[in-house]
């Protein structure tokens, strides 16, 4: 007898109700507990000069062994102190990246250039021409950048300092290159102010031997990411940040190798206080004070 | 040629594939993001903190002082005004100062009440925006200090929302 051969039945399909009914619970919970931005502390030690109007007593002698390390800020310039001696003084232009409201784009003016804006009776002008509202325009600041300037005099307005950086995309500097003798890979900008990027100054090909801030960051550059990599004016933090690696790695016996304490003027935005307790804290200054200018 | 149309009586199999497929996504996504910990921290209103590239999370909650473009804020109570912080010339708040006197002295109580050693440094976490003159930020944290709360910490924003 022929065997009879069994038609294949029909696949059903699999009854999803209960998995839906899961994942509408399970949806819900997981949207409560997400979240999209993340807060962190940063720790700090008190004032210098709170505690000492606290005991009224006269401070102590200066150790002469001590590194007695600070980093100051002014509108200006930054500096390193130490021993009562200071390094040579960065300085900076200060400027305002905005992410505008209306196209989510980043768009960089000096704060004078938004002040004389203000005061005309407007607010910022966004990539798509319109305007940042007049009155609530800070909160529409996204970076607020420290522009490295090579001067010869004070008197000086002095020129950008250009340099190249790894990107997250955007044109958004991240990691600062710097060469096998932990040189920055730096020129000065061309034009008025040194504002247009250097001609020189070229974008790292891929297999350059490049390397960051970062300890054992030495690499030959992967083709990927010498595509995202971006010529942008340098930063006055990131020759602050090779400095402070530098010199606690030169003063490493010291008992007070991981103290530091950073001086600011009155008007300095706390933001800028901030990034540099970041590089205070990458460079391995565990103790941070913070004190006045002329405090 | 007549159009032939459906019965409204036959009955259609709901598929629900396509469903799943994107229940599955925005869970992964979900798990991806979720924070099993939870938050000790969260931010206040009218204010952008700093963007920062510390992970240091919070050891526990912690009294907060937050300091906008407009108030002084200790524990959700407006205390007195930026600005006048600002044009003080003293370092100490005066308004800041006995609030917070009073919020540590609960706080001793309430230690010496559990057991706990009365005479630790008090925790707070100031959370300031980034554009506060340093100013009004020193002042208000030498207050924090004056009043006992020297473990001091700044709120800040992640860099990248924290990922790597």
């Amino acid at each position: 007898m022929a065997k009879e051969l069994k038609k294949p039945a029909k696949p059903e399909e699999p009854d999803l109700l209960p998995a839906m009914g899961l994942f509408t619970i399970l949806i819900p919970m997981l949207l409560s507990m997400t979240s999209f931005s993340k807060l962190a502390i940063v720790e700090v030690n008190l004032p210098e000069r709170s505690m000492m109007n606290m005991d009224n007593d006269t401070p102590p002698e200066p150790d002469q062994q001590a590194l007695n390390l600070s980093l100051a800020i002014t509108s200006d310039y930054l500096v390193i102190g130490a021993r009562g001696g200071f390094q040579p003084n960065v300085y900076f232009k200060e400027m305002w990246t905005f992410r505008c409201k209306s196209d989510s784009k980043l768009i960089t003016y000096s704060p004078e250039e938004v002040k004389a804006t203000v005061e005309a009776g407007h607010g910022p002008k966004c990539q798509d021409g319109k305007e940042m509202d007049k009155e609530k325009y800070i909160y529409e600041i996204e970076n607020i950048e420290l522009w490295a300037l090579e001067k010869t005099s004070e008197e000086d307005p002095g020129r950008v300092r250009w340099s190249l950086y790894t990107s997250q995309g955007e044109n958004v500097p991240d990691s600062v290159f710097v060469d096998g003798n932990n040189e920055f890979f730096a020129m000065t900008g061309e034009g008025p102010g040194g504002l247009k990027q250097p001609a020189g100054l070229k974008k790292p090909s891929a297999g350059a031997a490049v390397a960051t801030l970062t300890p054992n960051s030495a690499r030959k550059l992967k083709p990927e990411d010498a595509a995202k990599s971006i010529v942008y004016p340098l930063s006055a933090y990131d020759i602050i940040a090779k400095d402070l690696i530098a010199i606690h790695a030169q003063f490493i016996d010291l008992d007070d190798v991981d103290n530091i304490i950073i001086v600011a003027n009155d008007d300095t935005q706390f933001d800028k206080v901030i990034q540099l307790m970041d590089r205070a804290k990458a460079a391995e200054f565990a103790k941070i004070n913070l004190a006045k200018l002329g405090g | 040629m007549a159009r032939k149309s459906r019965k409204y009586g036959e009955d259609v199999p709901f598929s629900l594939t396509s469903m799943m497929d994107m229940m599955t996504i925005i869970l992964v996504f979900m798990i991806k993001n979720m924070d099993a910990e939870g938050q000790l921290l969260t931010q206040a209103e009218n204010l952008i903190l700093p963007v920062s590239t510390s992970k240091v999370q919070p050891k526990g909650v912690s009294l907060t002082v937050v300091v906008d473009n407009n108030y002084v804020v200790v524990d959700n109570a407006k205390i007195v005004t930026t600005e006048d912080v600002l044009k003080q010339e003293d370092l100490l708040v005066t308004k800041v100062d006995s609030v917070l006197k009073e919020r540590r002295q609960v706080e001793i109580d309430h230690n010496l009440a559990a057991g706990l050693p009365a005479d630790e440094a008090g925790n707070i976490v100031v959370q300031i925006d980034k554009n506060i003159p340093y100013d009004a930020m020193y002042k208000v944290m030498a207050t924090c200090g004056f009043a006992g709360y020297t473990n001091i910490a700044f709120a800040v924003m992640q860099k990248n929302g924290g990922e790597e």
